[in-house]
């Protein structure tokens, strides 16, 4: 009632957002046109961890398969090996992710099935995972994922990742979902300080990550699985790793 | 009667009492800016580094320029998928033209298949603002400005991206010199559109957080393309 | 050398037992049944000329029309079935066009024969967006044009094959004419030389007297491109012919 005496009018209309030429539709979520579009993720898993260490890639990731606030599901493996020079981990839609894992694991039967030496490589997968969650966003159906593609190629290590979107960068340090806020400024100081990590202080690093996650994503989980990739001990994933808790500070906090 | 709206709350995704409604966007904005100057034998085009969602910083280390032929070099920012989607497309077609024209496709003429291949998805646009540089059939550096739909507007200089706003006033002054009196029109130099390039990166990191971290350069000249990598601040 | 005909010349994608696509070469042949058309490709630009056959006095001979523009920089001379060519020159216009809408330049003439050529070899199969072209098409083109590699001559037979000449003659005199060409051209060939020399070979090997009415002549130069002489220029060259 008093709005239009106590409120100012604002300032400007009818142009441009200061910085941007252009106005990005759903910078804002309306919650009138959900509608619109089939998919929502239903069971979803956090986090994915990522680091590319001198000589290869170490991929973290928990276990718990959450239903909205709901822990439902405690044993969800998804970091996967999937041949000798490639491990994958996937964040999001755990129904999604197993779809697109069954087709990953059925293109690697059929490749195996040539037994003509060939392998996929870890930069080709993370172009055909950029490939088709770009079709399925175009088509309004996307698969609810992150993908985390590390690997070893032609003597390299690699590190990329895959949105929902078709969004596909590489790069050294890489967290998905709330792992973006609260890990990547742990790993980013850590790799500032010293850029040529060993296998062992990168994997420290993670499970540092993982334990600190814990702490502060309440959709996370004290078990998660750890894959390591590098040339002289090839692709393990290891796990279920707990969590090393330490709730000695809790008492101090108000 | 409250003076306070309802709708004024902050929204905190994670303490909402209603279930979570996921909305889905086909785009996201990943922020970036382009910039690029032609001169009378040369033309630059740099584009800074950084690969943002929001306030995430997904990458400090992407490029965004893409080398089209030896002579035409595209710079791309806003929605980063599309951008990959779309600059895979465009090398798909500059290969088709040579092999079936027997002939480099020439700048002018990547300008205006690009404006056309962005109208062909008029009703689901590519969300990218693109410039594309090179030299012209006479061998003069040419910039060609896009809006997401095609529209092409050729220019000498041009900014783009999320610091477009920003940085676009600034060269008309500076590269344009526009709005002044008593000023003579004098050649501009390889160096002074470096120089005019970097500064104008150094104040859009200033002021736009989806603008930093380093810039690329690529100078394209009847020689080739060189490239120079600039550091912007990181924060 | 049609002995072995039988069976093989039914199908139009079917070879023969000793390599031979009989309709192809029957198209081939039927082409030389079609009116003669000369081309001449010079440094200054390049001239088209073709005979018309006027088959009755009271034939209006402006309809009849064998050289065309298929684009400002291409103009194509025809020999043969008329209707089919309608079909090739307009695919080779709306090709001109998208290459112009596309790329905003001008089509090259060697890809616009390309473009052409891809039309002529469709014959026999068929596909999702269409049935199948029964027959070769009975048509041979001559296209002149100027691109960025300047003044060029191609022709095109109803194989599809294209190959660029210097000079090149087709239709039922084109055997005669083609010998002829060799004998006159030169690479220092003026274009007035050339359409001269193009009308006075015409003039050997038509049937009919060559006359402003029974002859169609182009020419296609960087200053005035596709250029198609009016009767009066016609006659001028003709008054000019020993």
């Amino acid at each position: 009632m008093f709005n239009s005496v106590m409120n100012a009018p604002p300032f400007w209309h009818n142009g441009p957002a200061p910085g941007a030429f252009y106005n990005f539709p759903g910078a804002s979520t309306t919650p009138q046109d959900f509608r619109q579009h089939s998919q929502a993720p239903v069971t979803t898993a956090t986090s994915i961890v990522a680091l590319q260490y001198k000589t290869g890639v170490v991929i973290a990731g928990d276990m718990l398969g959450s239903y909205g606030s709901l822990a439902r599901y405690r044993n969800c493996p998804r970091i996967l090996k999937v041949n000798d020079n490639i491990i994958l981990g996937a964040g999001g839609d755990y129904a999604d992710f197993q779809y697109v894992k069954d087709i990953i694991e059925q293109k690697i039967i059929d490749e195996d099935c040539l037994d003509d030496g060939f392998k996929l490589k870890p930069k080709s997968l993370y172009c055909w995972l950029t490939r088709i969650m770009y079709n399925r966003r175009s088509k309004f159906d996307p698969f609810w994922n992150n993908f985390v593609v590390g690997g070893i190629q032609d003597g390299e290590p690699f590190l990329g990742t895959v949105d929902k979107l078709g969004t596909a960068y590489a790069d050294k340090i890489i967290c998905t979902g709330y792992g973006a806020y609260i890990a990547v400024p742990l790993l980013r100081d850590a790799v500032e300080k010293n850029p040529n990590l060993t296998k062992v202080e990168a994997r420290q690093l993670v499970e540092k990550c993982m334990e600190v996650l814990y702490y502060r994503d309440a959709r996370s989980f004290p078990k998660y699985q750890i894959a390591t990739i590098d040339e002289t001990e090839g692709a393990v994933v290891e796990g279920p790793i707990d969590v090393n808790q330490n709730w000695n500070l809790a008492h101090m906090i108000q | 009667m409250s003076l306070v709206q309802p709708e004024m709350r902050p929204h905190y995704p994670d303490y909402a009492t209603a279930p979570t409604q996921h909305h889905f966007s086909p785009y996201a904005d990943n922020g970036g800016s382009v910039v690029a100057i032609a001169g009378d034998d040369f033309v630059v085009i740099g584009a800074d580094t950084r690969l943002s969602a929001g306030f995430s910083i997904y990458t400090r280390d992407q490029n965004k320029l893409f080398r089209l032929s030896d002579t035409t070099v595209l710079g791309c920012s806003g929605c980063w998928c599309d951008t990959l989607t779309l600059t895979r497309i465009l090398t798909a077609r500059m290969q088709m033209y040579q092999q079936e024209h027997n002939k480099v496709m020439t700048t002018p003429a990547c300008a205006q298949m690009l404006s056309t291949m962005l109208y062909y998805k008029r009703f689901f646009p590519y969300y990218i603002s693109n410039i594309l540089v090179g030299l012209d059939n006479e061998g003069k550096g040419c910039v060609y400005s896009y809006d997401p739909i095609g529209h092409c507007e050729k220019a000498t200089y041009r900014a783009g991206g999320s610091a477009g706003a920003l940085l676009q006033p600034l060269l008309d002054n500076q590269i344009g010199l526009k709005n002044m009196q008593n000023v003579g029109d004098s050649k501009l130099s390889l160096e002074r559109a470096l120089a005019v390039l970097k500064d104008v990166f150094i104040s859009a990191a200033e002021r736009d957080i989806f603008t930093g971290d380093s810039i690329l350069i690529n100078v394209i000249t009847k020689d080739g393309i060189q490239d120079y990598s600039f550091q912007l601040r990181k924060d | 050398m049609f002995l072995t005909r039988s069976e093989y010349d039914r199908g139009v994608n079917t070879f023969s037992p000793e390599g031979r696509l009989f309709q192809v070469e029957y198209a081939i042949e039927a082409i030389k049944l079609g009116s003669t058309a000369i081309g001449i490709c010079t440094s200054e630009g390049v001239v088209l000329a073709v005979e018309k056959r006027i088959t009755s006095p009271l034939m209006e001979p402006t309809t009849i029309e064998k050289i065309v523009e298929v684009d400002k920089h291409i103009g194509c001379a025809v020999s043969g079935l008329m209707a089919d060519s309608r079909t090739m020159i307009d695919r080779a216009r709306v090709e001109c066009q998208n290459h112009w809408f596309v790329y905003n330049e001008n089509m090259s003439v060697e890809s616009c024969a390309q473009a052409v050529s891809n039309l002529a070899i469709q014959f026999g199969d068929s596909d999702d967006d269409g049935a199948a072209m029964s027959r070769p098409f009975g048509v041979a083109i001559l296209f002149a044009g100027i691109d960025e590699k300047g003044p060029q001559l191609y022709h095109m037979d109803p194989s599809g094959t294209f190959v660029q000449f210097d000079a090149k003659a087709i239709g039922s005199g084109s055997e005669g004419a083609q010998q002829s060409l060799q004998e006159v051209y030169h690479r220092s060939m003026t274009l007035s030389e050339a359409t001269t020399a193009a009308l006075t070979i015409l003039k050997q090997v038509m049937e009919e007297k060559l006359n402003s009415s029974n002859v169609e002549v182009m020419t296609m130069t960087p200053a005035q491109m596709f250029h198609m002489f009016t009767k009066e220029q016609v006659e001028e060259v003709i008054s000019k012919l020993s």
